[in-house]
């Protein structure tokens, strides 16, 4: 079973949080508002695991939107909220007070830009450590069951969801989301190999 | 893609040609910024020509964008290699777009969902082109869907306001109160403006009840919400019925001496009805007594606390004798008793 050493998980979370504070500042200035995130936990489990979690016990929908990251390493990115706390983050960040059963069209846009701004954010730091290039994509917003967005069922795969719990916080409204990356082991050990790169500079 | 027997200097003008035709604006920025690419679209709908804006950069052909998002995104494609979406929704028209002449000469944006995108080098470019990063922004006119939208929220609006309505006396009920009074809350802590709340309570509505009975009762609350809602002068302002006979006054942008002033017609407007309430401890008519608060929302400043404060200021209207109005934070006696409460 891969794991981080306990030196390399803090400083996953310190990069993190860095990331995430970055992208709370750029919500902040598209709202103007003030907009805080940050990152208090991250896990490694299998896909089944981050589905039941998730899920609960009832198959409750959950919006997700992803984005593929390429180089440095392979990874396929979500920002997850469920259905229900998906609309109150877009209802806040459009300053609506009427809301709808489902997000619209446009909201949908506004939510894909938020997930957008988010994993950008994440995934710039991590480039930054790795020194190396790194292409992301263009989000796609899904919504579905936790087994439908983390493709759980049916399939075999040999990697690791790393899962950051973010803390959302809009004008006094706290809101709990995921951001997940798919991994499997080359880009596990990947990660590893760039975050002990930076330690040692660090160190030195 | 195109056939690839045709000759490259064909393929190449078949390309220029279907960039020209396409129907989405595309700007193509180096690795320094400046436009290498400027579509025909872009070219009538920013009644810019390429010619003018080849070789600039983008911070000078749009100065106001400086640090914006787009400009973070063009910054994180050209830097990172991300691509970067750009909602309408969150970002109100980013580009001096116009959609034709007329709306150019009145100045109204054009709706836009923007995408910048590093663009991939291809190999068998020159060396040093392959070095250099280049983004491609993509701005697609995105009107007719939102303003498809605003008609279904509108929609979506009319059916909430039918039940945030108060079934007796029809004007906005607690629910209605409660979404209005966020909203504003918020507006006033972001323009640093001050927010006003009237809170109005029926004197002695209790004996008034017990003597001449309910039906009564409804009545004599519908005349007083209406009365109460004649007297708002903007569309902005909002009477809603709180509880029992307790009604509430949201006032945007209102400072206290405006918020005094409408608090005294509200007073008067009640006494002008002249209802008999031969069981009053202050007349023989119905009168309210009424809290009032202005603040210009701080950090620390919360709805319940603004509330709080109103409700205070009618508690000291009611000990003050009833039938008069107290601002939250004055000296009620004996200072401005003059001033802030008036009997008769």
């Amino acid at each position: 079973m891969f794991q981080l050493t306990e030196l390399q998980h803090d400083a996953l979370i310190e990069l993190f949080n860095q990331g995430v504070g970055q992208a709370a500042a750029a919500m902040s200035q598209i709202v103007r508002e003030e907009v805080t995130m940050s990152v208090p936990l991250i896990t490694f489990q299998t896909r089944t695991e981050v589905a039941q979690a998730l899920g609960g016990s009832q198959s409750r929908r959950i919006c997700a939107v992803t984005q593929i990251y390429e180089g440095a390493f392979n990874t396929e990115a979500m920002l997850m909220f469920p259905e229900d706390k998906s609309l109150k983050i877009v209802q806040l960040m459009l300053g609506q007070t009427v809301t709808m059963e489902e997000l619209s069209d446009m909201e949908q846009e506004a939510m894909s830009e938020i997930g957008n701004i988010i994993l950008n954010s994440c995934m710039s730091t991590l480039a930054n450590i790795s020194k190396k290039e790194l292409h992301g994509s263009l989000p796609v917003y899904r919504i579905g069951t936790s087994d439908q967005i983390l493709g759980s069922v049916g399939t075999q795969w040999d990697g690791l969801v790393l899962t950051l719990k973010i803390d959302f916080n809009i004008e006094k409204h706290e809101i709990d989301g995921y951001v997940a990356f798919l991994l499997d082991m080359n880009a596990l050990h990947d990660l590893q190999a760039y975050l002990e790169q930076y330690l040692s500079g660090i160190v030195s | 893609m195109i056939a690839a027997d045709n000759a490259p200097n064909i393929q190449l003008a078949l390309f220029k040609s279907i960039v020209k035709t396409v129907g989405v604006g595309m700007i193509v920025l180096d690795a320094q910024e400046r436009v290498i690419l400027w579509n025909h679209w872009m070219e009538q709908h920013s009644f810019y020509s390429s010619e003018a804006v080849l070789g600039k950069t983008f911070l000078e052909l749009f100065p106001e964008l400086k640090n914006g998002r787009a400009h973070n995104a063009i910054q994180g494609a050209l830097k990172n290699n991300f691509a970067s979406l750009i909602s309408q929704n969150l970002n109100k028209a980013p580009f001096p777009l116009f959609a034709n002449a007329g709306s150019h000469v009145t100045g109204e944006r054009m709706q836009q969902a923007v995408h910048v995108m590093p663009i991939d080098m291809p190999a068998d470019l020159p060396p040093e082109w392959q070095l250099q990063r280049h983004c491609l922004v993509q701005i697609t006119d995105v009107s007719v869907a939102v303003n498809r939208e605003k008609q279904l929220r509108e929609l979506a609006v009319e059916l909430q306001n039918q039940t945030l309505a108060d079934g007796l006396t029809g004007i906005p009920n607690r629910r209605r109160f409660d979404e209005h009074m966020e909203s504003e809350f918020r507006r006033a802590k972001r323009s640093v403006s001050p927010l006003s709340l009237i809170m109005i309570d029926v004197d002695s509505f209790k004996d008034y009840n017990d003597n001449y009975g309910h039906q009564k009762g409804d009545d004599c609350l519908i005349m007083i919400a209406a009365a109460l809602a004649r007297a708002l002068g903007r569309p902005c302002d909002l009477i809603a019925r709180y509880g029992g006979e307790e009604f509430m006054a949201v006032l945007p942008n209102t400072n206290a001496e405006g918020a005094l002033r409408l608090a005294n017609t509200m007073r008067s407007e009640i006494q002008l009805l002249a209802i008999e309430h031969a069981f009053s401890k202050v007349a023989q008519h119905i009168t309210i007594s009424l809290g009032v608060i202005t603040q210009i929302p701080a950090h620390n400043t919360t709805i319940p606390h603004m509330i709080g404060a109103a409700d205070r200021a009618l508690y000291q209207a009611k000990r003050s004798g009833r039938n008069c109005v107290v601002v939250h934070g004055e000296p009620t006696k004996p200072a401005t008793t003059a001033s802030t409460i008036s009997t008769k």
